[in-house]
């Protein structure tokens, strides 16, 4: 039961919403296809909502870290939004950090932190 | 570790990755049924979520069971993570931040040591892994 | 008990007190509570006859075991058990010891008249005494001051858990003024409401201000660090005022440089530069 997760495309910005906890393989799929998109779309800045996740561990963290890198090489930026109080911690506390990636509250902000940079 | 013998316990076997969403599942139900807060939920799940991994990545077959156990007026949650798999060779280096022989960010192990209150590993070479954590609860 | 020099031999000796003892310990311990209750601060520990009458009879077990009873582990138990008692009840060491101090002089006093034909006798039967009645205080007294401390943990656990406010001072902008004492509990409980309140108000940055503050440990240090990189997590950047030259100390000690920080010398300046980090 593969999750797709839905990636948006709104002016020069992505947008992909995970929807629910996502599996490794999952998680795999969703940077291969955003890695597409940007190339394809040429897409300025990529917009990850993780609201709806509630365990983001080292897997997890490391894959969102690949994707923000290898989108940094196609010229463009990746925001991760939505972190939720929980999570942060938890991932605080296993020592990921997310270091030199924009994060922001929610998908407003995000767009918010895009449109000023 | 002292702890009780666990009042019931709830088994996922981990044969693929989707596995390990049912695994942690199970944890935060658990751990939401026995009272822990949301942040100690989180922790709960995030540690069943790496021994799982582990389990997928390293031995390819296993089991996480989850408990209830209790010493004196303490509750605390257990998570056993165990495989059949190859074993750890060297735990004092998997247990050190940053070491890795899988595909992760070599943060499982350490990590999750730090994220429970209780934690023990036991492995044979070529006889697989058993790892034992336990998360107290609050007074 | 070696270091109170305690043997056998001062176990047989006491036991020969026993007959004058369980004769006159009844008068004196009448004659110590009519000379206690006189005094009005020391009669209110008692609430009415019954009391006071049960409460006699506990000591007179007490003294009796004090003469005769085997120093085991048991009688040990029992002395701790006391000391706990007094701890909870509001007995002084000084009513203790009082208490104790009459009961002694009386008791030597009445050995000394009631064996004229063997004063020497009578001397070394009430240093033995003595030697057991002191190693039976200090029983008491330890766990008086264990159960003091413990006490005093628990009141201090309580002061901790005070909820520290989370304080909106513009759209965006939160300051959280720390207050007291900051252990491991209570700066976990303050990272989740450091995190929970830049949700619920939608923060971007935070300001955290330890003025208020009396000390700063490593391991309390390693959670305000880790509270700064969750809300970082969650989009929001923080500052932190008032460190005080200690805490800045713990901070390093932790690994932490100013540049992976933001920090500033006071709330002013804190808030400040967290205007500054909004504007980006």
């Amino acid at each position: 039961m593969a999750v797709t997760v839905p990636i948006l495309r709104q002016g020069s910005v992505l947008i992909a919403s995970i929807q629910e906890d996502l599996c490794d393989s999952d998680i795999l799929n969703l940077q291969s296809r955003i890695l597409e998109d940007v190339i394809k779309c040429r897409a300025k800045a990529v917009i990850i909502d993780v609201s709806a996740i509630g365990v983001l561990d080292s897997f997890g963290t490391k894959t969102l870290t690949e994707i923000a890198y290898s989108v940094k090489m196609r010229g463009a930026e990746t925001v991760i939004v939505g972190i939720q109080p929980d999570v942060a911690l938890s991932m605080v506390l296993l020592g990921l950090t997310l270091r030199d990636i924009p994060t922001a509250l929610d998908l407003d902000h995000g767009l918010a932190l895009i449109g000023g940079s | 570790m002292q702890a009780q013998e666990p009042v019931d316990s709830q088994i996922q076997a981990i044969r693929r990755d989707a596995d390990v969403i049912s695994a942690r599942q199970m944890g935060r139900r658990l751990a939401e049924d026995m009272g822990f807060g949301r942040p100690d939920q989180a922790l709960i799940a995030t540690a069943i979520s790496e021994l799982a991994r582990n389990i997928v990545v390293y031995a390819g077959y296993g089991e996480i069971e989850v408990s209830v156990v209790r010493q004196g007026h303490r509750q605390g949650l257990r998570i056993v993570a165990r495989d059949r798999g190859p074993g750890i060779a060297d735990l004092g280096s998997a247990l050190a931040d940053g070491y890795s022989t899988g595909n992760s960010l070599g943060l499982g192990l350490p990590g999750t040591r730090r994220i429970v209150d209780d934690f023990d590993i036991r492995s044979t070479p070529g006889e697989g892994v058993e790892v034992t954590a336990v998360k107290w609860r609050r007074q | 008990m070696r270091w109170f020099d305690l043997s056998e031999s001062d176990r047989t000796q006491t036991r020969e007190l026993s007959r004058i003892a369980d004769d006159v310990s009844e008068r004196i311990i009448e004659a110590f509570y009519a000379h206690l209750l006189s005094d009005q601060t020391a009669a209110r520990h008692f609430r009415g006859a019954d009391h006071i009458a049960r409460v006699k009879q506990g000591q007179s077990r007490y003294f009796r075991e004090l003469i005769s009873a085997d120093v085991d582990d048991s009688y040990i138990a029992d002395r701790r058990r006391i000391g706990s008692i007094h701890e909870r009840t509001g007995v002084t060491p000084t009513l203790y010891i009082g208490s104790y101090a009459y009961y002694l002089n009386k008791l030597a006093l009445e050995v000394q008249q009631q064996m004229p034909e063997a004063p020497e006798k009578a001397f070394t039967l009430i240093l033995s005494l003595f030697k057991i009645a002191h190693f039976d205080m200090a029983l008491a007294l330890e766990t008086y001051v264990d159960a003091r401390e413990e006490t005093i943990k628990a009141r201090e656990r309580e002061l901790s858990e005070l909820p520290t406010p989370v304080l909106q001072l513009r759209p965006g902008l939160l300051l959280i003024p720390v207050v007291g004492t900051l252990d491991s509990y209570r700066a976990r409980t303050l990272t989740v409401q450091l995190l929970e309140g830049i949700k619920e108000h939608r923060a971007r940055a935070v300001v955290l201000d330890i003025t208020g503050v009396a000390a700063v440990d490593s391991a309390v240090a390693n959670h305000l660090i880790q509270s700064m990189a969750a809300a970082r997590l969650m989009g929001a950047h923080s500052v932190l005022t008032g460190l005080s030259a200690e805490v800045a100390q713990s901070l390093v000690k932790v690994g932490v440089t100013g540049e992976a920080l933001n920090t500033a010398g006071d709330l002013q300046r804190g808030i400040q530069l967290a205007e500054n980090l909004l504007k980006g």
